[in-house]
């Protein structure tokens, strides 16, 4: 404690060491005085007396610098001095500076983007209480990849059974809903929970509570944040008012934390409702009592004082018991968990393999740089030989002034960190603007957080440490004899030169590395624009409604959307108007497998088709070509279901043979194919084609309402927006309330789902032109302090006779000498790591002939323009200039 | 052994402690007499060392100073024991009977036999 106290004044003594030499002084003074005083009365003569005194003393300069030392801490003061002597010099070399700076702050602002994305989606807890302690529970079945939700039944046997936790819940993902408010009303998402859901997460609130025990089926609702501010004004008062939601009133107990959008951090939903709940479209009763629905995701507290092996052991026992009482479905079946929060189980590979993939670049792009500004540093520490040289031969010793040096090249890696944090605010907002296509509301921001501030700090002072030591070292110990005549003492042997050789020569293998990723996005993003989705995408208007969420019965959705097509097809502008469920390209809906009737086991058979829900004319409007067969239209809503398929199912199914007339079962369903299509891309662009089932809209409401609403798909002759404010109004024309979602034409809908390889392709491009550009400055700076430090010898070589073009090839051929190392090194290493990047390359191998074909030239081009400058320079010196120089 | 001994490492503060309990307040110079009378003149004190002690023992609160007027008026710092050093006295003391009581145990016996 005491320690504590005197090493704060120590540090206070700091700032007021000035008045505290005074003070000193002063005190000293008295005291030579008083001891003077007693030898004089002792019959000393004064000057005796005082020489006596000081010989007491043992020195008057001697106590104050120990008093000194005492007084403040000595290194932190040295430390200081050191900063500002850096800060003075940075400030003289002001262009090497700024490049120095911006040289690290674009490879710190990579990295910091990057790390954003870890942070958010690997990193951040779950904003919940104690997020450590609870834990996103999954069955999984023996054999499968990953996991699956909980049936009710196995919920509730997990829920009493398990000793480890002091809770579990269980929620239903993704429940849609419309919502009134102020304004129209608007689809939002929700999920449907246990009473026990708010304890369980033990959520802060920002209003009111959560739900408790007891009202598993009371009409109540918990409003998240965002949805509270937008249609409630963040009306302080809203606990216990009623709000309508698909219909119901419900009372609102409570409002969510705005950080928190539902335990796995990615889906975005809004609100939250007791799981019993009337207002919800859930399964019914049966289903959702059966021990085969996996309907429920269910997160798990532990007890205090349980570790999660000793849970993990638990739930093993009691997959154990349930597979032995109930055969049937729990065979096979057993548990396991993450932290509530994590990545999803089956997007957490992908995921991390992308993260790991730009991690990996952002720190090449870093290396890039430092490397750059470690070239610079060599040049100014040659350039302050002599400076070195006369300070070491003055008495300070060589670590002091590594020290110095260190000092300086940590404060350009916090500078650079500086300006690399600003960078990554302004891409990381770039990089939230992005829509995901994904049919449900998704929360991708990234934000620059504490951890991205931390992380990027200690990147900076750990880069400005690293591509100082070299310099550094070389630095502090000139030849000295060499330096204090002004000659080049770093040069001797010729070693530190070859330390600069090696670090151009890095860099550039590195750029390569980076050109040739950059190139396969690019190629990659070139050859997605080209793929054929099967449909076409101009003048198409898309515009989505969801009955059910208000109430319709399927009888009066079909007739509703009936309305509409009629009603919409006949406005001014309007070519056609059709409704399907959801529109091709969105990321994943529905599919089931199909066989054909009759036939048995795996023969005629596929895995996976993905269904559709269409009305007649259809296939001309979004300009998917009709092979053969006819169109839907004169089938009855009771009459028996009829199909048709695209050339991808008659291939998976038929082969050969005519599938007209034939019939298909899938999901409990026989069809009658009436009609084949051609191929669309049904969920991304990457996909390889996938069977296709389209069924009759009006046969299928009833029997398989669609989860995600009604879409009408409107081909216009033109003006899109005209028509889109027509539309609305006779959407709002049959039911005022009803809420419309996803409104955008189909040429925006289609950009989405370029999501992917339009970011891969921004992000490796971007951090390939800057590396290109580093590697550009950085060969530039290497040879013309080369061609500086050559003066004299190139003046004699023309003094000689030597040509001006024979001195440019000179210059020229040294620096293509280390390009060509640099891509004999670098092309390589960009063929055996492009193959990580396959996984998200459309339509090109990842050893793409044209883009490993092009990189090097093009690299030698932009090479030779950064030689050819100092080339130009070299041989533009006057020998007689050149030999009077130093 | 010489006629004077250097001051024990660590014993200097205890000293000035001491001295300044039993005198009250005073500056260097005069402590720095003090401790050499006390010690009948066995001390050899270098005064220039009592300066950093000084202060070391006001950074940790155990005495605090302030500028006066000595016998002969002359302006000089007074130093002054904080209740803390009171108490960190009086444990020190305590702490350092003993040991030498410890120490006076396994010398005696040696020098009787």
């Amino acid at each position: 404690m005491r320690q504590l106290r005197a090493l704060v004044q120590r540090f206070l003594g700091l700032f007021g060491s000035r008045h505290g030499d005074a003070d000193f002084a002063a005190e000293l003074e008295s005291h030579i005085a008083l001891d003077t005083e007693a030898g004089v009365r002792n019959g000393l003569t004064p000057e005796e007396a005082r020489r006596q005194a000081l010989v007491r003393l043992g020195g008057a300069e001697r106590t104050r610098q120990a008093h000194r030392e005492r007084r403040t801490l000595p290194w932190v003061e040295a430390l200081w001095r050191d900063v500002a002597y850096g800060f003075r010099t940075l400030g003289k070399n002001r262009g090497a500076t700024a490049i120095a700076i911006l040289s690290i702050g674009l490879g710190i602002g990579a990295n910091a983007t990057i790390f954003s994305m870890v942070s958010r989606f690997v990193l951040r807890p779950a904003p919940v209480g104690d997020p450590t302690t609870l834990l996103a529970l999954h069955t999984v079945h023996e054999g499968d990849q990953c996991c699956n939700n909980f049936t009710t039944p196995l919920y509730r046997d997990v829920a009493s059974q398990a000793r480890s936790f002091a809770g579990v819940a269980a929620y239903n993902e993704l429940v849609p809903a419309s919502i009134s408010g102020s304004g129209e009303p608007e689809r939002v998402f929700g999920q449907a929970v246990t009473a026990n859901f708010f304890s369980v997460l033990q959520l802060p609130m920002v209003v009111g509570r959560g739900f408790v025990g007891g009202e598993e089926s009371a009409p109540e609702i918990v409003l998240g944040a965002a949805l509270w501010r937008r249609r409630f004004n963040s009306d302080p008062n809203i606990a216990g008012k009623t709000i309508r939601l698909s219909g119901r009133l419900l009372t609102v107990v409570g409002v969510a934390s705005p950080a928190f959008h539902g335990v796995d951090q990615i889906l975005n939903t809004e609100f939250w409702v007791p799981i019993g709940n009337e207002a919800l479209p859930a399964p019914a009763l049966a289903d959702q009592n059966s021990r085969n629905f996996h309907w429920l995701a269910a997160v798990a507290r532990l007890n205090p004082g349980v570790t999660r092996q000793q849970a993990a052991a638990e739930l093993d026992t009691l997959a154990h018991r349930l597979a032995q009482a109930y055969p049937e479905t729990n065979k096979g079946v057993s548990f396991v968990f993450e932290q509530a929060g994590s990545l999803p189980p089956r997007e957490k590979g992908p995921a991390l393999l992308f993260l790991t993939a730009l991690s990996v670049v952002v720190l090449l792009v870093l290396s890039i740089a430092g490397a750059n500004v470690a070239n610079l540093l060599f040049a100014q520490a040659a350039s302050r030989q002599r400076d070195m040289a006369v300070r070491l031969a003055l008495g300070a010793t060589r670590a002091r002034l590594r020290r110095q040096m260190l000092i300086e090249s940590v404060l350009l890696g916090l500078g650079g960190g500086a300006v690399g944090v600003l960078l990554s605010f302004w891409s990381t907002h770039a990089l939230s603007i992005l829509r995901l296509p994904a049919p449900v509301p998704l929360d991708l921001s990234v934000r620059v957080d504490w951890r991205v501030l931390l992380y990027s700090f200690a990147l900076s002072a750990l880069s400005g440490l690293l591509l100082g030591l070299a310099p550094a070292w070389a630095a502090s110990r000139p030849r000295l004899a060499n330096a204090l005549k002004g000659e080049d003492a770093l040069a001797s042997r010729g070693h530190r030169i070859s330390l600069r050789n090696f670090l151009v020569v890095v860099q550039i293998a590195m750029s390569v590395v980076l050109l040739c990723v950059t190139g396969l996005f690019l190629r990659s993003l070139q050859s997605a624009a080209n793929i054929d989705i099967g449909f076409q995408s101009h003048n198409l208007l898309l515009m989505s409604v969801d009955p059910g969420v208000h109430g319709y019965t399927a009888d009066r959705t079909v007739e509703f959307l009936n309305q509409l097509q009629q009603r919409a097809a006949v406005l001014p502008g309007v070519q056609s108007a059709v409704v399907t469920d959801v529109a091709p390209l969105n990321g994943g809906h529905r599919s089931d497998g199909f066989q054909a009737v009759g036939a048995t086991g795996n023969d005629k058979s596929n895995d996976s088709t993905e269904l559709y829900m269409v009305t007649p004319g259809y296939f001309e409007t979004i300009g998917t070509p009709r092979i053969a067969g006819s169109d839907f239209g004169s089938e009855t809503a009771a009459g028996p279901s009829v199909a048709v398929v695209n050339q991808a199912f008659v291939q998976s199914i038929f082969g050969d043979e005519n599938p007209i007339g034939q019939r298909v079962s899938g999901g409990g369903v026989t069809y009658r194919i009436i009609g084949v299509v051609g191929n669309i891309k049904s969920r991304t662009l990457g996909e390889d084609i996938r069977p296709v089932l389209y069924r009759s809209l009006k046969q299928t409401v009833a029997s398989n309402p669609s989860f995600l609403g009604y879409t009408l798909i409107v081909h216009t002759s033109g003006n899109t927006a005209a028509v889109a404010e027509s539309v609305r109004r006779q959407i709002h024309a049959l039911d005022p309330a009803m809420a419309i979602y996803n409104e955008e034409t189909m040429e925006e809908h289609v950009r989405t789902a370029y999501f992917l390889p339009r970011l891969a392709a921004m992000l490796f491009g971007t951090f390939g032109l800057i590396g290109l550009v580093l590697a550009g400055v950085g060969l530039y700076g290497v040879m013309s302090y080369s061609v500086s430090r050559r003066t004299r010898e190139i003046g004699i070589r023309m003094a000689l006779g030597a040509q001006a073009g024979t001195v440019e090839r000179l210059v020229v051929r040294q620096g293509m000498v280390l390009t060509l190392i640099a891509i004999a090194l670098g092309w390589p290493a960009a063929w055996m790591l492009a193959k990580m990047a396959s996984s998200f390359l459309y339509g090109i191998q990842p050893h793409d002939a044209l883009t490993f074909a092009l990189v090097p030239p093009f690299l030698a081009v932009i090479a030779l323009m950064a030689c050819y400058v100092p080339a130009r320079r070299a041989a533009s010196i006057e020998p007689m200039q050149a030999l009077r120089t130093e | 052994m010489g006629d004077k001994t250097d001051v024990w490492q660590g014993t200097l503060s205890l000293m000035v402690l001491r001295t300044l309990e039993t005198i009250g307040p005073q500056h260097g110079y005069g402590l720095a007499r003090r401790i050499e009378q006390t010690s009948g003149d066995l001390l050899q004190l270098n005064y220039g060392t009592l300066y950093p002690a000084l202060l070391k023992l006001e950074q940790e609160g155990f005495i605090r100073s302030r500028w006066g007027t000595s016998e002969n008026n002359r302006k000089a710092k007074f130093y002054e024991l904080t209740k803390a050093g009171q108490r960190r006295l009086k444990k020190a003391a305590a702490e350092w009977n003993q040991t030498t009581a410890i120490l006076a145990r396994f010398l005696e016996p040696a020098e009787e036999a």
